[in-house]
C-alpha cells in the first residue's frame, strides 16, 4: 500500500467500480439523511445518489447545509436520521477513521496536516516507509517528490509544510488524499486560496483521478468551475436539496434561481430612518485584499457589503478599524480626514466592530454578563484605580434592560446565554462606550431564525439613536432586505452599488460570482 | 510563487537549523575558552571531569523532558522521580538486592509512573501540567513516608564507585549521557515513533485522521521521560552515596530550561536531542564557572534566568520573521 503511487494501485479498484457502473449502482446513496441540532435542522431529510466515477458538484449559499453534508459523509459528526449506503451496503460513518477505511476522503478548505513536518512526512504520515524499523528518510522524500512531479505540482517534497503558502498546502493535501486509495473524494471550496496556476494543476489532478475511477464531490461557489468540471450538480438551500441536474441540461441562471430562497421570510424587520450627516467616508481606499473602495455611511443608514468569502469585505472593514494599514486612499470621520493607526484609534473615534466569530473574538465566555458589557468602559467606572461596584452593576442592569438581554442575573456567565443574547452583549458593550458606527461581520452566522429577527430589531434601535451600520453578510437575503445601500464586492473590488431593493437577487449574485476567469490571479485574497 | 519558492525555502531552513546547533556549540566553546583564560582551575582534568558529571544528570532529564515537550506537554515530576528513585534503589540495595536487580526494579517503577501520567492525560483527561504536578508533590511525600524522613545510606562500594570511575578517560556518568543520547536520537529522528511525537505535537487531529495512535504516542512520551528520570535517580544515588526523597529539588525546571535553551518549543513539534544536551552543559558550565570565579551562587540563578530569556527571545525573533 505504502510504496505505490496512484497508477499502480488503481487497476483492481477500477475493476470494482466498472462492475458497479455496469449495474449503474450508485457508489454512495443517501436516504432521508438528516442532521438536527437541538431541534433545528442543519440538513433536512435528503435523498441523493452519487454515481461511481462522476464529478458531482454541490452548490448553495453559505449556511445552505453543504458543510453539514460533508461532515456527515466523512464521519466528523454523527447523523440524527436516515441511512447511507456505500456500494449498496448500509454504513454507519460514525468516525473519520471509518470513512477513511471505506475510501471516503475529504480535502478541506482549511488544511488538516502537520505544519511542522516536511511535505514528505505529511504525505506518508501514518504509512511511513521503514527498513529494520527505521525511517527511510531519503526514500520517502524521493517517493513523495515523484508523486508531486507525477501530479505536475512544482513543489519540493523535503521542505517544512508550514513554509508553503496555504494554496500549496492545499495541493499537498490533495496529493496525499490521492495516494491513499480514496475512492470517493470530497473537495470543499478547494480553489479559495489557490492561484490560477495552482487551480489549473488541481483541475488536471481531479480529471485524472476521475479517469482512474474515483468519484469526486466538488463544492464551490464559483459557477464557472462547476460548469468546467462537473458531470452533475446538486443545489442545496436552507438545508434542503432543491434538485439535481445534468450539467449539460442546465445553465447558470437556473442554478442561481434554485440557490435563492424566493419566499422572503418575515424575519427581516426594517424601519426607515431619515439619513443624517455622513459618519464615515472612504475615498479610493486600498489595502491588502481590496482596492479603490469609496463609500459613505450616514446616520441612520445600513450599508450592506455582499460578496463571496475572500472577496475583500472583511479586509476592508478591518482596515477601517485600524487592524491593517491602508496602502492608499483616505478615511473621513464626520467630515474630517482621520488617520486610524490601530484599533484603539478606531474605538476612540466611535467605531465598533462586532467580529465574525463572536465566541472567539467578542466575548469572555466564562465571565459574567456584567463584566462583558462593561469591558470597554472600565476606565470610566474606576475611581483612583478602584472599580465602583455600584456603578458597574447599575450600568450593566441598564444595558440588560435597554437591549432586552435575556439573562437570569447580570452575574450569569456569558456562556449560559443564547447566541442572539450573546450577540447583544457584543453590540451592547460598544453602546456604553458611545460608538457611532457599528460594523457587523456576518452577525447571524450560526444563529436560529428567531434570534436573527432579534438581532435585526437591534439594528433598528441603533439606527434610531443616530448610529450608522456596515453589515457584511454572505447571505444574500439578509443584506438585500436590510441594507439601504448595497455594495457588491468581488475579488477585492467594488463591482456594483444598488439602493434598497433596486435590483434582483439574480443580478446581485451574478455580479458577485462574476464571469471572469475561474480562478483568481493572485493569492493575495485571504479569507474573511 | 510555486516555482520560485523551491530553492530559497530549503537553504534558508537548513542553514538555520545547522546554525542554531552551531551557535549553541559555539556558545559552549566560548564559555570554556573564557573560563580557561580567566581562571587557572578550569582546564584541569579534575574540573572538566567534575563538569561532565554535573551536567550529565540534568542532560539526561532534559532529553526525556524534550520528548514530552515535543508532543506539546510538560513533565514537572522528573526531579521528584529522580529523588524517589534514589530512595528506592538505596532501599533495595540496603535490603540485599544485587545491583542489577535494584536498578531494573527502580527503572520499572519509573516506567509505571510514566504509564500513570499517560493514563491521567489520555483516560482521565487531566492537563499534563496538573497530573505531573500532582505526582511531583505526592512522590516526595511517599518517599518521606517510606523512609520516615531519614536518609538511606548505601554501603555497596561497587555501586558508589561507579560515578567516580572513568572509562577511556571519560567519567562514567558522561558515558551514560551517550548511552541515553544515541538511542534517543535514533528514536526521535529515525523511527516512526519519533515522527509521531512531532506529528501529535504539530496537529493531533491530523495525526489521528492519518491513523496515528495518538494515545499511545502520549504514553510513549511520558514513559520515556519518567524512565529517564528514574535512571537519573539511580545515577544520583551512586554520586552522593545515599538515597533521599528530597534530593533533586528543582531539577525539573533545570531540565525544562536546558530543553528550551536547546531550541525546543514549548508549543510543541519543535525539538531535538542534541539541543537539550548542549543546553544542559551550558547551564552546568555557567554554574561551574561561577563557582570557580567566586561569583555569589545567588547570581548563578539570575544569570540562568537571563540566559533563558535571551536565547528563547532570539529564537522567537527568528520564527516570527518567517
Amino acid at each position: 500500500m505504502t510504496d505505490q503511487g496512484i497508477a499502480s494501485r488503481t487497476p483492481n479498484r477500477t475493476d470494482a467500480i466498472a462492475a458497479a457502473t455496469a449495474a449503474d449502482l450508485p457508489i454512495l446513496e443517501l436516504q432521508k439523511l438528516e442532521k438536527q441540532y437541538f431541534g433545528t435542522h442543519a440538513l433536512k431529510p435528503t435523498d441523493l445518489a452519487f454515481k461511481a466515477g462522476e464529478i458531482h458538484a454541490i452548490v448553495g449559499e453559505n449556511g445552505a447545509g453543504k458543510s453539514t453534508l460533508i461532515k456527515l459523509l466523512t464521519g466528523v459528526i454523527p447523523r440524527t436520521g436516515g441511512d447511507v449506503y456505500w456500494h449498496g451496503e448500509p454504513v454507519a460513518l460514525g468516525t473519520p477513521v471509518e470513512a477513511i477505511k471505506h475510501g471516503i476522503n475529504a480535502v478541506h478548505q482549511e488544511v488538516v496536516l502537520c505544519p511542522h513536518l516536511s511535505v514528505a512526512a505529511n504525505i506518508f504520515l501514518g504509512e511511513e516507509h521503514l527498513r529494520f524499523g527505521l525511517l527511510r528518510h531519503r526514500n520517502m522524500v524521493r517517493e513523495a517528490q515523484k508523486i508531486l512531479d507525477d501530479l505536475g505540482f512544482d513543489l519540493p517534497a523535503h521542505v517544512t509544510l508550514g513554509d508553503l503558502t496555504i494554496g500549496q498546502q492545499q495541493l499537498i493535501a490533495t496529493a496525499r488524499a490521492a495516494t491513499r486509495g480514496a475512492q470517493f473524494l470530497i473537495f470543499d471550496e478547494p480553489t479559495a486560496y489557490l492561484t490560477r496556476k495552482e487551480g489549473m494543476q488541481l483541475f488536471a489532478l481531479i480529471r485524472r483521478m476521475q479517469a482512474s475511477g474515483v468519484t469526486i464531490v466538488y463544492i464551490s461557489h464559483r459557477m464557472e468551475e462547476v460548469f468546467e468540471l462537473a458531470d452533475r450538480v446538486s443545489v442545496l438551500r436552507d438545508g434542503t436539496l432543491v434538485g439535481t441536474r445534468e450539467i449539460a441540461e442546465t445553465n447558470e441562471n437556473e442554478l442561481i434561481a434554485m440557490m435563492i430562497n424566493r419566499s422572503i421570510e418575515q424575519i427581516y424587520h426594517k424601519d426607515s430612518f431619515e439619513f443624517g450627516k455622513p459618519i464615515l467616508e472612504t475615498r479610493n481606499l486600498s489595502g491588502d485584499g481590496f482596492e479603490d473602495i469609496s463609500l459613505t455611511v450616514r446616520e441612520g443608514e445600513i450599508i450592506g457589503l455582499y460578496g463571496l468569502i475572500g472577496a475583500g469585505r472583511s479586509e476592508f472593514v478591518t482596515t477601517v478599524f485600524g487592524r491593517h494599514a491602508k496602502s492608499s486612499g483616505s478615511i473621513w470621520w464626520q467630515g474630517e480626514e482621520v488617520n486610524i493607526r490601530n484599533e484603539k484609534d478606531a474605538i476612540k473615534l466611535g467605531i465598533a466592530l462586532a467580529p465574525e466569530s463572536r465566541r472567539d473574538q467578542g466575548l469572555c465566555l466564562s465571565l459574567p454578563v456584567s463584566l462583558n458589557l462593561n469591558l470597554p468602559v472600565y476606565t470610566k467606572l474606576s475611581h483612583g484605580g478602584l472599580i465602583s461596584k455600584t456603578e458597574e452593576s447599575s450600568q450593566a442592569d441598564r444595558q440588560i434592560a435597554d437591549l432586552r438581554i435575556k439573562t437570569s442575573t447580570r452575574s450569569a456567565s456569558a456562556a449560559s446565554l443564547s447566541g442572539g443574547n450573546q450577540q447583544k452583549i457584543v453590540i451592547g458593550k460598544w453602546l456604553n462606550h458611545g460608538a457611532k458606527l457599528f460594523i457587523f461581520d456576518e452577525p447571524t452566522v450560526g444563529v436560529d431564525v428567531g434570534t436573527k429577527a432579534e438581532i435585526y430589531r437591534l439594528f433598528s434601535s441603533l439606527l434610531s439613536k443616530g448610529a450608522g451600520i456596515i453589515l457584511i453578510s454572505s447571505y444574500l437575503p439578509e443584506v438585500y432586505e436590510l441594507a439601504d445601500t448595497l455594495h457588491v464586492f468581488r475579488r477585492g473590488e467594488m463591482v456594483a452599488t444598488h439602493q434598497f431593493k433596486s435590483t434582483s437577487h439574480e443580478d446581485i449574485l451574478t455580479k458577485a460570482l462574476g464571469s471572469a476567469p475561474a480562478i483568481p490571479n493572485s493569492s493575495g485574497e485571504s479569507s474573511s | 510563487m510555486s516555482v520560485d519558492t523551491k530553492e530559497p525555502v530549503i537553504s534558508h531552513k537548513k542553514r538555520y537549523n545547522i546554525l542554531f546547533g552551531l551557535t549553541l556549540f559555539a556558545l559552549l566553546l566560548v564559555l570554556w575558552l573564557v573560563l580557561g583564560l580567566s581562571t587557572t582551575t578550569f582546564w584541569t582534568t579534575n574540573n572538566i571531569a567534575n563538569l561532565l558529571r554535573q551536567g550529565a544528570m540534568i542532560a539526561i532529564l532534559a532529553v526525556g523532558q524534550t520528548f514530552v515537550i515535543i508532543t506539546g506537554g510538560i513533565d514537572l515530576s522528573v526531579g521528584a522521580i529522580a529523588g524517589f528513585a534514589s530512595t528506592i534503589v538505596a532501599l533495595l540495595l540496603a535490603n540485599g538486592f544485587p545491583i542489577w536487580a535494584a536498578v531494573l526494579i527502580t527503572l520499572a517503577i519509573g516506567l509505571g509512573i510514566g504509564l500513570f501520567h499517560g493514563f491521567g492525560i489520555v483516560k482521565m483527561g487531566l492537563p499534563p501540567f496538573i497530573i505531573t504536578l500532582a505526582t511531583l508533590t505526592s512522590l516526595r511525600g511517599i518517599g518521606l513516608l517510606i523512609t520516615n524522613g531519614a536518609t538511606i545510606s548505601i554501603n555497596n562500594d561497587d555501586f558508589t564507585n561507579f560515578s567516580r570511575n572513568d572509562f577511556l578517560g571519560i567519567p562514567n556518568l558522561f558515558w551514560m549521557v551517550i548511552l541515553v543520547g544515541i538511542p534517543a536520537y535514533i528514536l526521535l529522528q529515525h523511527t516512526r515513533w519519533g515522527r509521531y511525537l512531532f506529528s501529535v505535537g504539530s496537529n493531533a487531529e491530523a495525526s489521528r485522521l492519518s491513523g496515528v495512535n495518538v494515545n499511545r504516542t502520549i504514553y510513549l512520551a511520558y514513559t520515556l521521560s519518567s524512565v529517564c528520570a528514574s535512571f537519573v535517580g539511580i545515577l544520583l544515588a551512586t554520586r552522593i552515596g545515599v538515597g533521599n526523597p528530597t534530593q533533586a529539588e528543582g531539577w525539573e525546571l533545570q531540565a525544562i530550561a536546558s530543553s528550551v535553551i536547546g531550541g525546543t518549543s514549548l508549543f510543541g513539534a519543535v525539538g531535538s536531542v542534541q539541543g537539550p544536551l548542549l543546553g544542559a552543559f551550558i547551564l552546568a558550565t555557567i554554574n561551574n564557572g561561577a563557582n570557580l570565579l567566586n561569583v555569589n551562587s545567588f547570581w548563578q540563578r539570575v544569570i540562568t534566568g537571563v540566559l533563558i530569556i535571551v536565547i528563547v527571545y532570539f529564537d522567537q525573533l527568528r520564527r516570527r520573521r518567517k
